[in-house]
């Protein structure tokens, strides 16, 4: 059982990596929170759930149209709200308020549009085989998704680290000032980077309800909490800390739910609690970082 | 050289709530000139220089750069015409390599401009040119901070206290290396606190007091100045 709850916990660790990835480089170049960033994990997953059922289109061709659609979504929400939060007298309070009242507005209409029964996709969309190992059995929905996570985890390392759009993102994350003194069009990279938060935010949507079961429209304040608690476990403002609080979110997860299920829905608020009072800065921060 | 001035700010004004931060400041610079700007903590030096290179938005005054309007550019696109500056507490990018750091500068900066390399081989920091910028101590950090903005092709260069911290033997290298980028053409504003300093660069300065220019003319006509020597020496009228 150890060994099944260890390989599905890095399983789901590195979707949960993935899911939260968009929320820490919003946070990473803007200081800001997207408190709306489970909605829009909610509404990825909306649209593999009605491309599936509507139109028979696979999770894995919705994952490129849900990219290229919350990408453009990301920044026709952008230009209007996020530079007049940037000139306020407390950016980050008042974008903590106006994306919690995106949040409730995100989650009104998908309720209008979607009702509130929970919905999913079929655990056979990836076909009906098994993948063993280690003399377990795990679905292979949650092995496609977990690829799938990692090959975007380092998609974006990759953007990251070798391009140079890549190199003025971090420079941007290190220090904006020094940013724009060094010409760099710091408006125009943090437009983008929002938009490439949403867009990963979707497309973790799409994965989403064959990895935790179901979506409805009020499933996005729960998704929120444990990507927030995953990059906060990790370092705020660090994408690779994404990646490292996801797995130990999942492996967590996992445990408890073989060892002691009836309080896995605590982990990421024990998670949270432990990190904050331990390690404030989070496991892979220099420094702690305010929001 | 050209005799036009490169950069002209005419009765500058920058408040914040009530206080003048710079109240009607004015001066012009011409190319491979060094201005100092000297005077007391709070007296609105760093201000000026955040106000010319984009920072922060003057209240009231205009800044023209080689005769064109700039005063409400953006502070990128002002790095990107060759208005670039130093830092006075230098926060260079730490999760990118020296040559990272210099790079982007030389990127999104104006041309033509020391590469990277020519940038940090100037500043002395091409040693070090992998490594990544938190392993720099503060004096380091300062001549990155340098070699960052040579990279961008300054046309003006706004030095904000790069002096602090170096020993005389450092103050002497640097002098000379921003008398050399003079001679290349390009104009200097250097915030100083350490008037030693000013004087091996220039004998021109404005000496500021609570955000007005009380001096404006040679560092040796300044020493005899009584108003000046007030402000200094709480003496005199």
């Amino acid at each position: 059982m150890f060994a099944y709850s260890l390989i599905s916990g890095i399983l789901f660790g590195i979707f949960f990596g993935f899911m939260a990835l968009g929320l820490n480089l919003i946070f990473g170049v803007m200081e800001m929170v997207n408190l709306a960033h489970g909605d829009f994990v909610v509404l990825g997953g909306y649209v593999g759930i009605t491309a599936l059922n509507s139109w028979h289109i696979n999770p894995l061709v919705s994952l490129i149209f849900a990219l290229l659609l919350f990408f453009v979504v990301g920044l026709g929400l952008f230009f209007p709200l996020v530079p007049r939060l940037s000139h306020s007298r407390d950016p980050e309070m008042l974008s903590l308020i106006l994306f919690f009242g995106l949040s409730q507005v995100l989650e009104a209409l998908m309720e209008i549009k979607f009702g509130v029964n929970p919905e999913s996709l079929p655990l056979s969309v990836f076909g009906n085989s098994s993948w063993h190992f280690l003399g377990q059995s795990y679905q292979i929905s949650w092995v496609v998704s977990a690829l799938i996570s990692l090959l975007m985890i380092l998609l974006t390392y990759v953007f990251l680290y070798y391009t140079p759009m890549g190199r003025a993102v971090r420079a941007v994350m290190g220090n904006r000032e020094e940013a724009r003194a060094t010409g760099l069009p710091v408006k125009r990279t943090s437009a983008i980077i929002f938009a490439i938060g949403i867009a990963l935010a979707a497309m973790s949507g799409v994965l989403s309800p064959l990895m935790i079961g179901s979506i409805d429209p009020t499933s996005g304040l729960g998704l929120t909490t444990i990507a927030f608690a995953i990059v906060v476990i990790g370092s705020l403002g660090n994408p690779l800390g994404s990646v490292l609080g996801g797995l130990v979110y999942g492996i967590s997860l996992m445990l408890m739910q073989t060892y002691l299920s009836s309080w896995s829905v605590l982990v990421p608020y024990l998670l949270l609690l432990i990190i904050v009072l331990v390690r404030p800065s989070g496991l892979l921060g220099k420094g702690v970082r305010h929001v | 050289m050209s005799h036009e001035p490169v950069l002209a700010f005419e009765d500058i004004v920058k408040k914040f709530g009530t206080f003048r931060a710079l109240d009607k400041v004015s001066a012009t610079l011409k190319a491979g000139e060094i201005l100092g700007l000297v005077g007391p903590n709070g007296s609105g030096k760093t201000t000026l220089i955040n106000v010319i290179s984009g920072l922060y938005n003057p209240d009231a005054g205009k800044i023209l750069f080689q005769g064109l309007d700039i005063t409400r550019w953006p502070m990128h696109k002002r790095a990107r015409v060759g208005i670039n500056r130093t830092f006075q507490i230098p926060k260079p990018f730490k999760s990118l390599s020296i040559t990272e750091n210099v790079a982007l500068a030389y990127h999104y900066g104006s041309k033509p401009a020391m590469n990277p390399r020519q940038a940090l081989d100037f500043v002395g920091l091409s040693h070090a040119a992998s490594q990544l910028a938190l392993q720099l101590n503060s004096t380091q950090q300062k001549l990155l901070d340098l070699a960052r903005a040579l990279a961008a092709g300054p046309k003006i260069l706004l030095i904000d206290e790069l002096a602090a911290g170096l020993n005389h033997q450092e103050l002497k290298v640097i002098a000379d290396h921003v008398q050399l980028l003079a001679q290349q053409g390009i104009a200097l504003i250097v915030v100083e606190h350490h008037l030693g300093f000013v004087n091996q660069l220039t004998n021109r300065v404005i000496v500021m007091n609570a955000g007005k220019e009380i001096f404006q003319g040679s560092l040796d006509q300044a020493a005899q100045d009584p108003v000046v020597s007030a402000v200094y020496l709480g003496t005199g009228s």
